[in-house]
């Protein structure tokens, strides 16, 4: 047997099970540099276990068992307080959610009906449908309130929401309809816009002709042309 | 002919050895499950009886997985507090040795990973003693201090798996397939453990051999 080997099987062959009479012993009796190496590694191995086996605790049974019996108890005590105070703690979030407004409300089940969600529709004159999403959005806004378009072209608005969510919209959109801007009829535009091509395409004095286009006046309410 | 005879005797030895070993074991767990059964009805005899009879193999186990002895007594208590809250859950089929020392994995390894979250507290001046706490024994300080650089030196760097199975086959002297039993492991994981950590530990010893150079890796 060589050194490399001796030494292969040294570095993970049990050194208990290696007998005098092993290949790797008899090359160890011999070699000078493996014998001694061999040697060490047992007693090294020898003393570690010696020491870690004859060691022994240095607390009494007697007090560890005490000690053991006294905090098993209190932590099953414990155990019982933690699972206690939980359960408690879910009753009362559950009672909260029952008996007080904010939760009642949170659950959609408030006795006032203020937080009740009802639908309504509100017929439109002058505005269109997303005209009047547009002023009521901010204002729809509690959970599982919302409005519908219809794409029909039908001129209602349909709002679902708390009474006061519904009575808020109405009024807004009842505010923008009843001004004198939005009920002037699109017959009444044309001829104020072909009145005031007249009025441009008057010769003037000195002056050369204006060009016929003329600009809409701010805030009309035609639809621009779109390109092809 | 007398070669038969030999042999017979030979066997019947063997056989009388092994039934021997056998009726110890039995009677030794019977009693086992006799001390658990009566702690786990309320019995606090019985159980300082078992503390008494499993401590010291319960913190053999423990040095293990601790840094120090100290840890290992700490690691200890904790082992018979579990034990006395589950020993009703204990069945008596197997022996109580390797349902404790399962019982000892568990315990060591929680108290280890808070051990490492509370490590940053115990750096703190405030955390140290001043004075040394084991003065009523010197000896036994000596002792442990030894252990505690042996524990150091053999097991430092090494993982888990590969000390445990070392300490169990190679310093407590168990068999790779008994050492497999008790840790609830494959045997080819235990052996391969085992060459593992054997190398690790026996390297720094090795490399003092000229031909250790030369080893193939």
């Amino acid at each position: 047997m060589t050194c490399q080997e001796c030494l292969s099987e040294l570095a993970t062959g049990s050194l208990r099970e290696m007998r005098a009479d092993s290949a790797v012993m008899a090359h160890c009796a011999t070699c000078p540099d493996c014998g001694p190496l061999a040697t060490a590694l047992r007693e090294r191995e020898y003393d570690a276990a010696t020491l870690l086996n004859n060691l022994h605790p240095m607390s009494n049974p007697i007090t560890v068992a005490e000690k053991a019996g006294e905090l098993a108890r209190r932590r099953r005590v414990g155990k019982v307080a933690v699972f206690a105070s939980g359960a408690a703690l879910v009753l009362t979030f559950w009672a909260a959610l029952f008996t007080t407004g904010f939760g009642r409300g949170l659950m959609g089940m408030d006795g006032s009906g203020a937080s009740r969600l009802s639908t309504e529709i509100i017929p439109l004159s002058c505005l269109s449908p997303e005209q009047a999403a547009d002023i009521i959005n901010p204002f729809v806004r509690s959970h599982g309130s919302t409005y519908y378009i219809g794409h029909s072209g039908v001129a209602a608005i349909t709002v679902r929401g708390t009474a006061d969510e519904i009575a808020k919209s109405r009024e807004l959109i009842v505010q923008f309809e009843t001004r004198a801007s939005c009920h002037t009829s699109l017959a009444d535009k044309i001829r104020e816009i072909q009145k005031a091509v007249e009025e441009a395409s008057q010769p003037r004095d000195g002056l050369a002709p204006p060009a016929t286009t003329v600009a809409p006046p701010a805030g009309d309410l035609v639809p621009p042309v779109k390109k092809q | 002919m007398s070669r038969d005879r030999f042999r017979r005797k030979k066997h019947r030895q063997t056989s009388e050895a092994e039934t021997a070993v056998t009726y110890r074991d039995r009677a030794s767990y019977a009693m086992d499950a006799q001390l658990a059964s009566l702690a786990s009805a309320g019995d606090d005899a019985a159980f300082t009886a078992l503390v008494t009879r499993f401590q010291p193999a319960v913190f053999r186990w423990a040095l293990t997985f601790a840094r120090d002895p100290d840890e290992a007594e700490d690691i200890t208590q904790e082992v018979f507090v579990r034990t006395h809250r589950q020993l009703g859950d204990y069945r008596s089929d197997g022996p109580l040795e390797a349902w404790l020392y399962a019982i000892t994995r568990r315990a060591a390894l929680q108290l280890t990973r808070k051990g490492k979250r509370r490590a940053r507290l115990a750096l703190t001046p405030a955390a140290s003693p001043t004075r040394d706490v084991y003065t009523t024994d010197p000896g036994g300080r000596v002792d442990r201090e030894r252990a505690a650089t042996v524990i150091h030196q053999l097991f430092a760097g090494l993982p888990r798996r590969q000390r445990e199975i070392f300490d169990l086959v190679d310093l407590q002297g168990l068999s790779p397939a008994e050492a497999a039993e008790r840790t609830g492991m494959k045997s080819v994981s235990v052996r391969a453990n085992l060459f593992k950590a054997r190398k690790a530990i026996r390297e720094s010893l090795l490399a003092t051999h000229p031909a250790y150079g030369e080893l193939p890796r």
